[in-house]
């Protein structure tokens, strides 16, 4: 398992978090290779399901990705991702996918290099909880 | 089956030294859907968007996916391309491989890989996108002035243009706002009636400006160059036009209540005109003081009316109002100095609050202008304390700006009155900024004045020795003194009005860590916030003389006036979310949480309703919704799983 | 004419739809005036040969109820499927996996483990276990493959029709008997019951407020609820909005919050997870701390949220670690 490369799906809201992760771009900040991006308006329409199927289909790690609060363009839809986050978090944990599988974070529009830290912070964490076993 | 183009853009040498372009192309060409890959230097040229254009032609493409820079940047460019070449824009997806890919992997395999999965991902969800229209509407010219005091009257006039309709709307039964109440401003003395009286026939007459009294703002739905203001305007029980302010009904009226207006100085009648000359001059009926409306009998008013202006059976109204912007002009209230217990309001007398002494000294006021003390003697002695409430660190941190100068004001005219008084300016700074400000002081000591300044704004405290008052204090080199005056006068705070923070929820706006308005920008967008549309004027948003009131009320104007343009058309949210009736079961789970109060419940069809005007797509509702009827366009489940699916 | 064929098939169940059947109670006479019944385990014996015998397509009908855990029900399901013109998954435990689902929390291992050791009335010193080939005086006797995973009918066959509940009621099951045999039948892979969450058919609808928050989890055997006010608005977990209707309420009529056995809508695909967003959703407040006190005083949100669908939901199971 010394070869793993953890696959990890990012939930990126269009206005804050996505141009955090293109300011790491435009000020080429090196990070993993590992993250695979999906872009929504807000972090408030990132329905569980989503994530459910995200760990289904095969990602190792998933990470949620939303302005601060009080920055939301769409008011309190990032409190709304919040919520129910923990929620989801909980119940994964009793579907044996550990706590640490599925992130949540804020990031502003410059916070680029704080992006490219999340995802290296991932990368590394999901390395050592290994692949979920997707068998049955 | 659809038809899927893959533009691979090599964005000079950005793309094209990180990430194996060729291998790409193969990688594209193999993918189910894919009827063409193309590579090319860069897309956004004009050359690119030709070739894109002639290419979606050629092939007959009904779906185009572009790898290249994010869409953050040419998302829009791109959409217009595909508009012009017959599809619409929003059959595209682009796969961000530059910032999110060749300028953050160094290894060419790995960047390479990602960009094959990035790919992958936009092919597999373009297949499952829909055309969508854009939508418009025309933006309302029209403006909504919060406040009838002189900041939203310096917008009012400025606003109200031939095709533009301004709505005035006030709290109280007459407009005027503070300045109403002073009798002469600072720095020149000139009587505030000869310069707000004009001032208020103007805009009372004017013929593009709409004045609403007795009103408050209740909801308030949309958007800039949309909004739908709902006003709750209070009845009156008086017919505004029948009645000519005679005055008949206040002196057959039996009751009498506490004049608010002059600051509980005295008294007035339930039935009321709230000063002479006041605007609109009708008589209102202040319904907690009038005896028929407290279950008593009584129509001495009504009786006494040569007009037949009174009906006891008038009721409230609700105005929905379709404005493009807001001017929020809603002004202040002072500190209450109950609250810094030391300063002995409220358990001595002959201690009066700023607003209650310029009553005092005001010709229409309690005394007929005569300054005097409770048993009717003209004072002696007058001390004036300075910053009652402010540079406090228990009460507020600011200073109010206005405070030094209307204390002064108020020993110019204590000496013109009474030219014997002595006075004492008890201070610990002075704040008297602007051009002709400094001047008043030094005109001030010509007449006499004492100027103590403290050790620091709260080293003073006030109680009784036997008939007068008694000053304690600690001067600047912290020796406690006493002195006693017949009269004292304080300078409260200037603070947020107490239903600021139920007018900042109802706008949406924020409020500074005081509470009052919060401009956008310190110093590049002091009159506008944070919410587009919604403009602030005033004390509102933080303490300020008239001149800069007023001036703020003009810039808010100015403001409007350029961003609002009448005939000009307002662009629409185009991934709305919309709900299929049938399967709505009416769980109303979704209804609160819209921040834009989009979602509405039909009473008949008994399942939810989105106002696509409203409505910005932010998918809340669509994550919420524990059936599955809500659809977020452009984002739905099923488009968002393929992507899920593409990328692992 | 002949009478159509129709068979009835029991699964990993409880027994709850045979009851249902019966529940037809005089109706029933009259499916049997209609119709020949040509298998029933629960009502009369009958062999395995019998069925492998018969021809493909013989059974009009055939009604499976019962998730599957078993290697015999999977091989008795696609037998039943190779014979039957139309299969239907007759209640949750065929339509979602229904309650014996919830054995996805573990493996084969950890439930024989506490079955057939650790249960504190077991007395099975020498710690036998099931095996699939035991040899007893000489004869080999053999027991179907325990699944580590149970699944639904659908994972197993290709179904036509669900008719949900635990168990669906008998004018549901009318309904449908009437359908088919009127040829009345709604498109391929059709839900029977309406497509509407139970709030729409809720008898409490009209008492709920405009915005509903949840302030406070109250688990339902700890209060007395309020008979007449939504579940929801009382702070009680209800999966009515998650939940198709069709069933009557009963359990909302019994003053007992829906507990969701009909399955989600249409176009949901994990009825537990789009359940937990609404839920979160609701939570009124913003603090991260209450957020995750409000979180903590759900005691078992898998469990709760997936009561009857786990294994149709997108993750089916729990993942059981390696290490």
């Amino acid at each position: 398992m010394d070869r793993f490369e953890p696959k990890i799906i990012g939930f990126l809201c269009n206005w804050c978090s996505y141009e955090g992760a293109d300011a790491a771009g435009k000020s080429r900040r090196k990070y993993p290779a590992n993250l695979r991006v999906i872009r929504v308006m807000c972090s408030g329409r990132i329905d569980p399901q989503f994530v459910m199927e995200a760990f289904r289909v095969g990602a190792d790690g998933v990470v949620i990705l939303g302005c601060h609060p009080g920055d939301c363009h769409y008011k309190e839809g990032n409190y709304k991702a919040l919520k129910r986050y923990h929620l989801l978090q909980k119940t994964l944990a009793q579907l044996g996918i550990e706590k640490e599988r599925c992130t949540l974070n804020w990031i502003a529009a410059s916070e680029g290099e704080k992006f490219a830290e999340i995802v290296k912070e991932m990368v590394k964490k999901v390395k050592q909880l290994g692949p979920i076993d997707n068998s049955e | 089956m659809e038809r899927v183009g893959v533009f691979i853009c090599e964005c000079g040498p950005n793309i094209k030294d990180a990430i194996d372009i060729q291998e790409l192309v193969g990688f594209a060409s193999r993918l189910d859907n894919v009827v063409m890959t193309l590579p090319f230097r860069i897309f956004g040229s004009e050359e690119g968007k030709e070739l894109i254009k002639q290419k979606i032609r050629e092939n007959k493409l009904t779906r185009v996916v572009i790898a290249a820079c994010s869409p953050k940047e040419h998302e829009h460019t791109f959409k217009q391309v595909l508009e012009e070449a017959g599809l619409n824009g929003h059959l595209l997806q682009i796969a961000n491989i530059r910032e999110q890919c060749a300028w953050v992997i160094r290894d060419k395999t790995l960047a390479t890989e990602k960009a094959k999965v990035m790919l992958k991902g936009a092919v597999r969800r373009v297949i499952h996108h829909e055309p969508l229209e854009k939508k418009e509407i025309e933006c309302v010219p029209d403006v909504l002035v919060v406040g009838a005091g002189v900041a939203g009257i310096g917008a009012a006039l400025t606003l109200a243009q031939k095709n533009r309709k301004v709505y005035l709307i006030e709290r109280l039964p007459s407009i005027g706002g503070k300045v109403a109440r002073y009798e002469d401003l600072f720095p020149n003395l000139e009587c505030a009636s000869c310069v707000l009286e004009p001032e208020l026939d103007e805009v009372f007459h004017k013929e593009n400006i709409q004045i609403l009294t007795c009103c408050e703002v209740e909801e308030v739905l949309g958007f800039f160059g949309n909004f739908t203001v709902k006003i709750r305007e209070k009845a009156r029980f008086v017919d505004v036009d029948a009645c000519i302010g005679c005055g008949a009904c206040f002196d057959a009226c039996p009751v009498k209540v506490v004049n608010e207006f002059n600051e509980g100085l005295d008294e007035r009648k339930a039935i009321y005109i709230p000063y002479p000359g006041a605007l609109p001059n009708v008589a209102v009926i202040d319904r907690g003081g009038c005896v028929r409306f407290n279950g008593g009998e009584c129509n001495a008013c009504q009786l006494s009316c040569p007009f037949g202006a009174i009906h006891y059976d008038a009721v409230e109204k609700i105005h929905e109002l379709k404005v493009g912007a807001v001017v929020l002009a809603t002004g202040f209230d002072l500190f209450d100095p109950k609250r810094a217990p030391q300063y002995g309001y409220g358990k001595f007398d002959n201690i009066y609050t700023s607003l209650e002494f310029e009553r005092i000294t005001n010709s229409d006021g309690p005394t007929g202008g005569k300054i005097q003390l409770k048993d009717g003697r003209a004072p002696q002695s007058v001390a004036i304390i300075h910053c009652v409430g402010s540079r406090s660190e228990r009460h507020n941190e600011y200073c109010s700006g206005i405070c030094c100068m209307y204390s002064l004001k108020f020993a110019h005219l204590l000496k013109d009155k009474l030219p014997e008084v002595k006075i004492s300016q008890f201070y610990s700074d002075l704040c008297l900024p602007a051009k002709d400000n400094q001047r008043f002081l030094s005109d001030l000591f010509k007449k006499g004045i004492e100027l103590v300044r403290l050790k620091a704004a709260e080293s003073i405290e006030i109680t009784k020795k036997e008939e007068k008052l008694l000053v304690t204090y600690k001067g600047i080199f912290g020796k406690e003194e006493k002195a006693a005056f017949d009269m004292v006068i304080l300078s409260p705070a200037v603070e947020p009005t107490q239903d600021a923070t139920k007018i900042a929820r109802l706008f949406d706006i924020s409020q500074d860590e005081y509470g009052f308005f919060a401009e956008e920008h310190n110093k590049l967008a002091p009159v506008s916030t944070s919410t587009e549309g919604i403009f602030i004027a005033g004390c509102a948003q933080g303490p300020r003389d008239i001149q800069s009131s007023v001036a703020q009320g003009q810039a808010a104007a100015g403001r409007i006036l350029s961003r609002l343009i009448p005939g000009e058309r307002v662009e629409l949210a185009v991934t709305t979310a919309k709900v299929d009736e049938e399967l709505c079961g009416g769980c109303r789970l979704c209804m609160g949480l819209c921040p834009f109060k989009a979602i509405t419940f039909d009473e008949e069809g008994r399942h939810l309703r989105i106002n696509e005007v409203l409505c910005r797509g932010c998918g809340v509702c669509g994550a919420t919704c524990p059936s599955g009827a809500i659809r977020s366009k452009h984002f739905t489940e099923k488009q968002i799983f393929e992507e899920i699916r593409g990328l692992l | 004419m002949a009478k159509p064929n129709i068979a009835l098939y029991w699964c990993a169940s409880c027994g709850g739809c045979e009851e249902a059947v019966l529940d037809l109670n005089e109706n029933l006479l009259k499916v049997v005036e209609a119709v020949d019944i040509v298998l029933w385990p629960v009502a009369f014996d009958f062999k395995y040969k019998d069925l492998e015998a018969m021809k493909d397509g013989e059974i009009a009908v055939s009604f499976i109820n019962g998730a599957i855990r078993l290697s015999e029900q999977e091989r008795i399901a696609n037998l039943l499927r190779r014979k039957s013109g139309l299969v239907i998954a007759f209640g949750s435990c065929a339509h979602l996996g229904g309650i014996p689902g919830l054995a996805n929390f573990w493996d084969r291992e950890a439930i024989f483990n506490r079955i057939y050791k650790e249960v504190p009335t077991i007395d099975n010193q020498e710690c036998n276990i099931p095996k699939e080939i035991v040899k007893i005086d000489g004869k080999e006797l053999a027991l179907p493959v325990f699944y580590d995973t149970v699944k639904t009918l659908s994972q197993v066959i290709d179904v036509d029709y669900y008719l949900p509940g635990c168990p669906p009621p008998p004018d549901l099951i009318l309904q449908a008997l009437t359908a088919i045999l009127e040829d009345r039948l709604p498109p391929k892979g059709a839900v029977l019951a309406p497509a509407q969450s139970l709030c729409g058919d809720c008898p409490r609808k009209d008492s709920k407020p405009e915005v509903i928050h949840i302030k406070e989890i109250r688990r339902i055997s700890k209060i007395i609820a309020d008979p007449d006010r939504c579940f929801f608005e009382q702070g009680v977990i209800c999966l009515g909005p998650a939940t198709r209707s069709g069933c009557g309420a009963r359990c909302i009529e019994a003053n007992m919050p829906c507990r969701g056995c009909f399955g989600p809508l249409d176009n949901v695909v994990d009825q537990g997870g789009k359940f937990l967003s609404a839920l979160a959703s609701i939570f009124d407040t913003n603090d991260e701390e209450e957020i995750k006190k409000r979180v903590d005083s759900i005691i078992d949100p898998a469990g709760t949220f997936y009561r009857f669908s786990l294994p149709s939901s997108i993750l089916r199971r729990r993942r059981i670690s390696n290490n």
